[in-house]
């Protein structure tokens, strides 16, 4: 049986480019929207979508990716909801000092989990005006690139994951076999 | 993706929609809209008429071109010249999406004149994923108005119909392949066309002068790509800046406008990558513009922006 992942849109230029890589892969995917109800999800996994919000600010508009992320189920928060992630257990997002747009280098410290495979250095397309400024300590840290500290994320002990980066586009080197990593964690 | 089964589930779904009724399909001769029209064609057959509108913003000899091309799909086709009635709308228009919200609406009022004609009820559109992703709603911030979506009226008769909106380009392509659609690799050309590749306010003279220089660099890439020295990039054009600069034309001062080269390589335009051109053939197609629009240009500069930031057209 094939698994289900959902993608959880925040109004980002790329959501469905993650439904489509997704169901490219093979997963069975749909759109949906942020402030669907919990119960009404019968996906086995979720991929929340980037998005125009600023967290410290606009934090309501992403709806309930908060319930989401605290759901149990294994969440892939991209760039957005990367940051939220960081707001949502106790730490803080807000200006980049040196905000990021296309392509962009980011240096891999671990390559558990769903950077396995892949090179220590990798060129990625980024989109972002905010950044994790404080991270908490639940999270451990995957990957940065020059201006920023926290490309990739993961939770310590719950199969949630931050990227700042966007695996979705076709620019990004490896961001198939980031999703490949993702599903096979979600099928395990 | 599946192209054969994509197809046939269309073809079913529009025939549902549509049933006995008449549409039209409005066709630029792009790769999107062709497509559209064929599948429509396929579940509705002579119940489908195209319709071809010569905006006046089309490149150098392409209404001759897309007129033969869109002959030869031998599906009804009928032609609407409406030059001076888009160049008279946009006239003293700066802002960008002004011109796309008014362009938009010309193509529907013109359309609608169309479908009453042959007694229509439904527009066809080569709406693709993207043109409704940047036009934004909702939460997605709108990056641009694209003429086929955030561009149509408010008001409007006809009923849409948009079989390829959840595809990208490279997927319209596979479905174009597949329909036996000749041009299938042909490059994206936005709707609003050479309108909003002259940044700043459309006049007879700056359509000229882009339609020109944009011929040239089509012409130099397309040949580099003959003789194997690039590979064919996603889209290759000019655009007319508003900006003048001084030149020197035989010892005599001049002040002319600037022209901006743009080639890209992209995928499905979400993202793209500026093309790293040999400088040889930057040179011979700055120096071909010059000469050839010497009393206008005199200034070539060359695009080195990716999307993101930039977006792949200008406005």
């Amino acid at each position: 049986m094939g698994v289900k992942i959902y993608v959880v849109d925040n109004g980002g230029q790329w959501t469905h480019r993650e439904w489509r890589v997704l169901r490219e892969l093979g997963v069975e995917t749909k759109i949906i929207e942020n402030t669907t109800p919990l119960e009404t999800i019968d996906a086995d996994a979720l991929v929340l979508s980037g998005g125009a919000l600023c967290v410290a600010t606009e934090y309501q508009k992403l709806g309930r990716i908060g319930e989401y992320i605290d759901s149990g189920l294994p969440i892939l928060a991209i760039c957005v909801s990367h940051q939220y992630l960081a707001f949502h257990f106790g730490g803080r997002a807000g200006p980049a000092k040196v905000p990021e747009y296309g392509k962009t280098e980011i240096i891999i410290e671990n390559q558990n989990d769903i950077f396995k495979g892949l090179p220590d250095r990798i060129v990625v397309w980024e989109s972002h005006n905010d950044e994790i400024i404080e991270l908490p300590q639940c999270f451990i840290v995957l990957a940065h690139s020059k201006n920023c500290k926290y490309q990739a994320i993961k939770h310590e002990r719950r199969p949630i994951y931050g990227l700042q980066f966007h695996p979705e586009v076709e620019h990004t080197q490896y961001g198939r076999e980031i999703f490949k990593n993702f599903i096979e964690l979600v099928s395990r | 993706m599946d192209v054969e089964s994509f197809v046939e589930k269309k073809i079913e779904e529009i025939r549902k929609i549509v049933g006995g009724k008449k549409a039209i399909a409005a066709c630029s001769g792009g790769v999107d809209s062709t497509t559209a029209a064929m599948l429509v064609s396929k579940a509705i057959g002579g119940n489908l008429t195209c319709v071809f509108v010569d905006t006046g913003f089309m490149r150098k000899g392409e209404v001759e071109e897309v007129t033969r091309m869109l002959q030869s799909l031998g599906l009804p086709l009928k032609f609407v010249d409406a030059k001076q009635e888009f160049l008279e709308a946009l006239k003293g228009v700066v802002d960008p999406e002004e011109k796309r919200r008014i362009i938009g609406e010309k193509f529907i009022r013109v359309l609608e004149n169309v479908a009453e004609e042959v007694g229509a009820e439904y527009l066809v559109q080569g709406t693709i994923a993207p043109d409704w992703i940047e036009s934004g709603g909702g939460l997605r911030d709108r990056i641009k108005t694209h003429h086929n979506v955030a561009g149509l009226p408010k008001e409007m008769k006809l009923k849409l119909v948009e079989p390829l909106k959840d595809l990208y380009k490279d997927e319209v392509r596979e479905v174009a392949r597949f329909l036996g659609i000749e041009w299938s690799e042909r490059q994206p050309f936005p709707g609003p066309g050479l309108a909003i590749r002259i940044v700043g306010e459309v006049t007879q003279e700056k359509l000229e002068i882009v339609r020109e220089a944009n011929a040239i660099v089509e012409e130099e890439i397309e040949k580099a790509v003959e003789r194997g020295e690039i590979e064919k990039p996603w889209q290759y054009f000019a655009v007319l800046l508003p900006v003048r600069s001084v030149g020197v034309h035989g010892d005599v001062r001049r002040y002319g406008y600037v022209i901006a080269i743009r080639v890209v390589y992209s995928v499905d335009g979400m993202t793209a990558e500026y093309a790293k051109l040999p400088h040889e053939l930057l040179e011979s197609i700055s120096i071909r513009i010059t000469n050839t629009l010497g009393k206008k240009v005199n200034r070539v500069v060359y695009d080195i922006t990716h999307k993101p930031p930039g977006t792949i057209e200008w406005e």
